[in-house]
């Protein structure tokens, strides 16, 4: 079943003049696929995943997720499909600095209000301890160190079960062993609930071991 | 709905983060319209307190609606009715020499007693004399009044401060003076002085009493008879009557009956909202400089509120992005910082309440001494419930437009724009 399938996808930017970066792209993708994206730097992979994350509205073309168009869509509607349906991991980790990291952790689950709190916390202190920074759970996210807080931010990602899970070079800014522990969970994911995974990633090692690798350059897939 | 509420409490827990946060900023912006509420409710509360005071001894001293005689030219000459068709030219026309009567005055107070919109009336006999004593002479008016009617309409006797009112009717020649009067000439209750009419005569009164109405211009120069005496005082009969004043039950229908009365007896007349034009006109003034002068600083709380607001948006750009990019809506984002300004709103417009409050309340308790507003011991302050309603919803619409524009800017945040790489 796909639970993802683009069509005809062209993207333009303006700045500084009219330029075309992503080219009558056509991408499908299978529930439960563990999938790696690479490129070269500026082939366009961040600017495709923010399409397909739904954050990015400005296309042409067709994006269809779990049998839904989302070309056209109001923005709360965005909003909210982003909230139930798609994870998004960034290269950086962006975690809202005023609130704990398990505050950070929950935060998607609280607006989707599917649980009460006291499960959800559950539930996060479950995925932080997957994650090795469960012992981190109470402090401000700020004092974490750069790879404990894009773990936490993976997290936060999973936090409401996504049907899709996508990450721009999620481990970009982790140790050998927090990726490989990333990669496990990823894995495990896609296996057994799944879940499906869609990673922008420079790390061959990492991409060699995906079950499918989509390789993007000058805006086209090869 | 229950998915309102919960947006709606989570975009307040939000909000109050971000508070915390910049905690300093928000209790100034919040100080900002605390002060300008404070200002409105005490400010407004102290004018219209006194407004009302003065107003409520004036109308006490006046009545709704007078009728009168008015010395008038003629609009027609004598020549102009004995040859109506040509064009006659008259220099130097001086008014006839008319008595200021009210014609069958007397008939119309009985009539006017009927009318069962009336509460009271009086009819009385004024005039212009000269107050001597020694040296010292002063030129006034004595009112002749029925004093049970006159005392109905005035409330004559609160205005004592020496002697009374009872021996007017029946000691002949006896006067109660106003205060002011009574200093200028030196005298005092049961003194003796000497008064001329206009045409010449001379009489001796004794003074029996002296009242102060607050008024300058009546305790300086006025003082009250019996009907009877001023009309020995002028040499007319026993009918005649300068001047018929009434109160109604609803002082609102006085230009009306005003009017009506007019007509009916052929009197001239006035009621009490041509009376006390400037008095009126004075107060809305008033109004109108504490209406904007209270608008100033509320628009100053207001730059206040948007000021934090838009401080705040701009150093959380990439907080509301990530909120964004986790499933906040545009309408969770305004929802936030909406939630910012009305806290302050809410909080500051409350504070701003109890602080007027208190300081009216101080206010009204300081001890003040006067000589117009003479049967005061403090400021009048009015609590008029009204003032602290309209008080409280200019804070909250202030924060809403100020609220408005900040939280719209933070809802159109592009999460793209501010996160990429
Ligand atoms: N906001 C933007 N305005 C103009 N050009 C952009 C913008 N964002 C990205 N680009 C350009 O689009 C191309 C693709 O960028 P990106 O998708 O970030 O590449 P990648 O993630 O593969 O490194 C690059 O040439 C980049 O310079
Ligand atoms: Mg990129």
């Amino acid at each position: 079943m796909k639970v993802l399938e683009a069509k005809n996808l062209n993207k333009y930017f303006y700045n500084p003049k009219k330029f075309k970066v992503l080219e009558n792209l056509d991408l499908a993708v299978e529930k439960g696929d563990f999938v790696s994206i690479t490129g070269k730097s500026g082939s366009g992979k961040s600017t495709l995943l923010y399409l397909l994350s739904t954050m990015d509205t400005d296309f042409e073309g067709s994006i269809n997720i779990n049998g839904s168009e989302m070309q056209g869509r109001s923005n709360s509607w965005l909003a909210d499909f982003r909230n139930h349906h798609i994870g998004f991991v960034f290269q950086f980790h962006f975690l809202l600095p005023e609130f704990s990291v398990l505050k950070n952790v929950m935060l998607p689950g609280l607006k989707r209000a599917a649980f009460p709190p006291q499960e959800l916390e559950q539930k996060a202190m479950d995925l932080l301890k997957l994650l090795d920074v469960q012992d981190q759970a109470l402090k401000r996210a700020t004092l974490l160190s750069g790879g404990q807080q894009q773990r936490v931010a993976i997290a936060r990602a999973l936090i409401n079960d996504p049907l899709i899970l996508m990450g721009d070079e999620p481990t970009g800014n982790l140790d050998s062993k927090n990726t490989g522990l990333v990669f496990d969970l990823f894995k495990k994911l896609s296996a057994e609930k799944h879940q499906t995974m869609l990673i922008v990633t420079h790390d061959e090692e990492f991409a060699k071991n995906t079950g499918k690798t989509i390789h993007i350059s000058d805006g086209r897939i090869d | 709905m229950k998915k309102i509420v919960t947006d709606f409490k989570l975009a307040a827990s939000i909000a109050f983060v971000h508070m915390g946060a910049k905690l300093k900023q928000t209790i100034i912006a919040t100080i900002g319209v605390a002060l300008g509420i404070t200002i409105f409710v005490f400010m407004v509360g102290f004018i219209q307190g006194s407004q009302n005071y003065m107003q409520a001894i004036m109308f006490e001293q006046s009545p709704h609606l007078r009728l009168f005689n008015e010395v008038k030219l003629s609009d027609k000459t004598i020549i102009d009715k004995i040859y109506p068709h040509q064009i006659n030219t008259l220099g130097h026309e001086k008014p006839k020499d008319i008595f200021l009567n009210l014609k069958d005055g007397k008939q119309a107070v009985k009539d006017i007693r009927k009318n069962p919109l009336v509460k009271t009336v009086s009819g009385s006999v004024s005039t212009k004399v000269f107050y001597r004593l020694g040296a010292v002479s002063i030129n006034g008016t004595i009112l002749g009044i029925n004093f049970e009617e006159a005392n109905a309409l005035f409330n004559l006797e609160s205005k004592i401060v020496s002697g009374s009112f009872t021996e007017l009717a029946t000691m002949p020649n006896s006067i109660v003076v106003g205060t002011g009067l009574a200093k200028k000439l030196n005298v005092k209750t049961g003194d003796k002085m000497e008064l001329t009419t206009e045409k010449g005569a001379n009489f001796s009164i004794s003074v029996i009493g002296i009242f102060k109405t607050g008024l300058v211009d009546i305790d300086n120069q006025q003082s009250y008879g019996s009907i009877k005496t001023v009309q020995r005082f002028l040499n007319v009969p026993s009918s005649y009557l300068t001047e018929i004043q009434v109160k109604l039950f609803d002082l609102e229908l006085a230009p009306d009956q005003a009017k009506k009365l007019q007509k009916n007896y052929n009197y001239s007349g006035s009621d009490w909202k041509k009376d006390n034009v400037t008095l009126l006109e004075s107060a809305a003034l008033q109004n109108m400089i504490t209406y904007n002068v209270a608008g100033v600083i509320l628009l100053i709380a207001g730059f206040g509120i948007f000021n934090i607001l838009t401080m705040m948006i701009y150093e959380k750009m990439k907080d509301i992005a990530i909120l964004k990019a986790i499933g906040f809506s545009n309408g969770d984002v305004r929802r936030i910082f909406l939630t910012q300004a009305f806290v302050i709103g809410i909080i500051g417009a409350f504070s701003g309440l109890i602080f007027g409050y208190l300081i009216s309340y101080a206010i009204s308790k300081m001890p003040y001494h006067s000589d117009v507003m003479f049967s005061l011991d403090h400021l009048p302050v009015s609590f008029n419930p009204l003032y602290y309603i309209m008080g409280f919803s200019f804070g909250i619409l202030t924060t809403a437009v100020a609220g408005y524009l900040p939280s719209r800017k933070a809802a159109k945040v592009d999460p793209i724009t501010i996160l990429r790489g």
